[in-house]
């Protein structure tokens, strides 16, 4: 059997191992089974006409999108001798440093306990369980006293730790030299260039019709936007992922958009699914966490704050806090370089069989963590469905903005990215900016570790996400941060602070991130 | 087919320097890794199975005594076999490497060809899909290795994350 055979065998296998714990094989074996009362399916050519039978039904498709779907999330096997660990992420001093990292948070989150006298985790007595259960969908109108509470860390906390990863296999020494790199990141991960981003963004050319650009008003729909909704429509009636995921690269119809990123995420509301998200409504209602009032104060920070997602503010609290509670989040640990903290039950420290992962989930919220919802709160309002959609979400992509990792993907790759691309096509700016103490990448950093969630205008994230899912990466966020860079380039030239370039760079609320990708993308003179 | 690890003996790296001088400044970029096989009786190597640490390029030889009467001789079975498709970043860095049989022109062992292979690349999947019946077939001796990644994962309880309905945590535990 030849090696890449075998490689297809192993992936197929695993594949056919992960659906089959899945409601989705029930509901194939049930259909198969009910199927056997049809005319059609005669017994001497039983698995031929079933199979038809699934075709024409439509079930096939539901499980090539489920195949699809495993497929873009979980990482292709590794060699047989690769421990657990390499899958999570392969090199060495990239797990440690997550480790250290990790260690560092637990330690901040225990002294918080220490000092506030605050328990990790308590059940609710009756009548407090009472009270939260009668005002679940107006948590907002609570003021609790979270003075005392402080966020766990915040980006520039994390930037810090990735500024000073280094590979022991890496000879840069302290000093500069030809070899040392120019910007804040220092490892030397492999990252796409203009040409080869040009290859992978393919769509987002000159020539082919945008979302956010051939949809302006000055441009005839019929000339791009007709047709593409029309085309739009037609994926939707397939209910084909993989023919979503290709349609989005162009942008998604904004009518068209909530059901277009579900059936790219493989997100169908069934009745489990609102029965799971009540479950975990009950366990929120049962234990409070310490972790609770961490996400209380990122929400009060944060989304009330904004002009645009301050509305939402109960929204987030219902998903954000059943999102705590939801141990089917663990599975992404699988490929995350991060692990979940782990606890033991009060007075049986050490007992393993009274250990337990805090919180449930295994994530614990920094800050700004509360706007990787509030953008999807403009697409759904059924709060099983908003959490689904943000749950998925997260453990294909935002968990990567805040672990440290080597995957292409990761936030350390996003960051070397952008300072690569910056100081290979913009060197006079970057090296201006090094000279007045502004590294690039302590103004964009925190725009790329929130998906610019909160600093672009709604409608123009939106249609940024809309490329997250349609290439599976979030490279673009990096390519959008340079761009940006790119088209203040004049202003940036003439600041001769830190300060000054941050207020130049500090509204991007009348961006059109389209045309921005275009133009650095496949406009600008090299 | 049961397959059973060879003991062997791997030395110490030996850089390749020219001349006796031994520099501070300017490592060499080669190194030789000896591997000797105690056990006299000959085998039929199926597989080498490594784990990269930086190593760009992969040179094997080979020496091997096809009879008494002439003397053994080292001949190469693999040639400059890219590891790391970009030598200055981290891609396939500190991967897991086998090299099978095929890979190398001749079928048994001792009875390698002397002439050098080209230049491989790590092999992509392949573009179109090979036949589902066969393939359902050998999804029968794959079933060990899906054990074996099954066995890996975490096994969580669906849904419940307390002990007995009691959750009481005072802090975090640092392993």
């Amino acid at each position: 059997m030849l090696q890449e055979e075998s490689d297809l065998s192993l992936i197929i296998a695993q594949i056919v191992q992960k659906l089959k714990g899945s409601n989705l094989y029930a509901q194939l074996e049930r259909q198969a089974w009910d199927s056997l009362q049809r005319p059609e399916i005669k017994l001497e050519s039983l698995k031929e006409d079933i199979k038809e039978f699934f075709k024409i039904s439509g079930w096939e498709k539901k499980l090539q999108n489920a195949v699809y779907s495993e497929l873009s999330v979980f990482p292709l096997p590794s060699h047989p001798a690769a421990p657990p660990e390499h899958l999570k992420e392969p090199l060495v001093y990239m797990r440690k440093a997550q480790g250290s990292w990790e260690k560092r948070i637990l330690k901040s989150l225990n002294s918080m306990c220490t000092e506030l006298s605050i328990p990790l985790a308590r059940k609710r007595p009756v009548g407090e369980q009472k009270e939260l259960l009668n005002k679940w969908n107006e948590m907002g109108t609570d003021e609790p006293d979270l003075s005392l509470f402080r966020p766990v860390y915040a980006p520039k906390d994390f930037l810090e730790v990735l500024i000073n990863l280094r590979n022991p296999n890496y000879e840069s020494g302290d000093s500069l030299s030809f070899r040392t790199h120019l910007g804040l990141i220092q490892v030397p991960l492999k990252v796409k260039d203009i040409p080869e981003l040009k290859e992978f963004f393919v769509e987002l050319s000159l020539t082919t019709g945008q979302l956010g650009i051939d949809d302006s008003t000055q441009v005839p729909p019929e000339l791009f936007e007709n047709e593409h909704v029309r085309i739009g429509q037609k994926v939707l009636a397939e209910q084909d992922s993989a023919a979503a995921q290709q349609y989005i690269r162009q942008g998604s119809p904004t009518a068209l958009r909530a059901e277009l990123w579900a059936l790219i995420l493989n997100i169908s509301s069934q009745p489990e699914d609102i029965l799971y998200y009540e479950q975990l409504k009950t366990n929120v209602i049962q234990h409070d966490l310490l972790v609770d009032s961490l996400i209380y104060k990122d929400v009060k920070l944060t989304a009330s704050n904004d002009d645009y997602y301050f509305v939402f503010e109960d929204y987030l609290y219902q998903v954000l806090l059943c999102f705590s509670r939801d141990t089917s989040v663990l599975s992404h640990f699988a490929y995350n370089s991060a692990s979940p903290p782990k606890s033991y039950i009060r007075g049986k420290l050490g007992l393993e069989e009274y250990a337990v992962f805090y919180p449930p989930n295994g994530v614990i919220p920094f800050h700004g963590f509360s706007m990787y919802v509030a953008p999807l709160c403009f697409l759904y309002h059924e709060p099983s469905k908003l959490y689904q959609i943000f749950r998925e979400m997260y453990v294909r992509f935002f968990f990567r903005l805040h672990s440290i990792s080597s995957h292409p993907s990761g936030i350390v790759s996003l960051c070397l990215l952008f300072e690569t691309l910056l100081q290979t096509y913009l060197p006079q700016l970057f090296y201006h900016l090094r000279e007045i103490g502004a590294q690039p990448l302590r103004i964009s950093f925190k725009w790329m570790v929130r998906a610019f969630s909160g600093y672009l205008a709604t409608d123009q994230l939106l249609l940024l996400w809309d490329r997250i899912l349609g290439y599976n990466s979030l490279e673009i966020l990096a390519v959008l941060a340079a761009a940006v860079f790119a088209f203040r380039a004049v202003n940036l030239m003439e600041v001769t602070s830190l300060a000054a370039a941050e207020a130049v760079l500090a509204d991007l609320s009348t961006l059109k991130v389209m045309p921005l990708l275009q133009i650095f993308l496949f406009a600008t003179v090299t | 087919m049961s397959r059973v690890s060879v003991p062997c003996h791997v030395k110490g790296t030996v850089a390749l320097q020219v001349g006796d001088v031994r520099t501070s400044q300017g490592r060499p970029g080669v190194l030789v890794i000896d591997v000797t096989f105690p056990s006299v009786a000959p085998f039929e190597l199926q597989e080498i199975m490594f784990k990269n640490y930086y190593t760009a390029f992969l040179t094997i030889r080979v020496r091997q005594h096809t009879s008494t009467h002439t003397p053994a001789k080292w001949v190469t079975c693999l040639r400059d076999y890219c590891l790391m498709p970009d030598p200055h970043s981290e891609e396939g860095a500190q991967e897991y490497v086998s090299l099978f049989k095929h890979q190398s022109p001749s079928m048994t062992f001792p009875k390698w060809l002397s002439h050098p292979v080209p230049c491989e690349q790590p092999v992509p999947l392949l573009e179109g899909l090979p036949d589902p019946s066969r393939v359902s077939s050998e999804v029968q001796q794959m079933w060990a290795l899906t054990e074996m990644i099954r066995a890996s994962h975490t096994s969580t309880r669906i849904g419940r994350f307390d002990v007995d309905g009691c959750y009481d945590l005072n802090l975090l535990s640092y392993t």
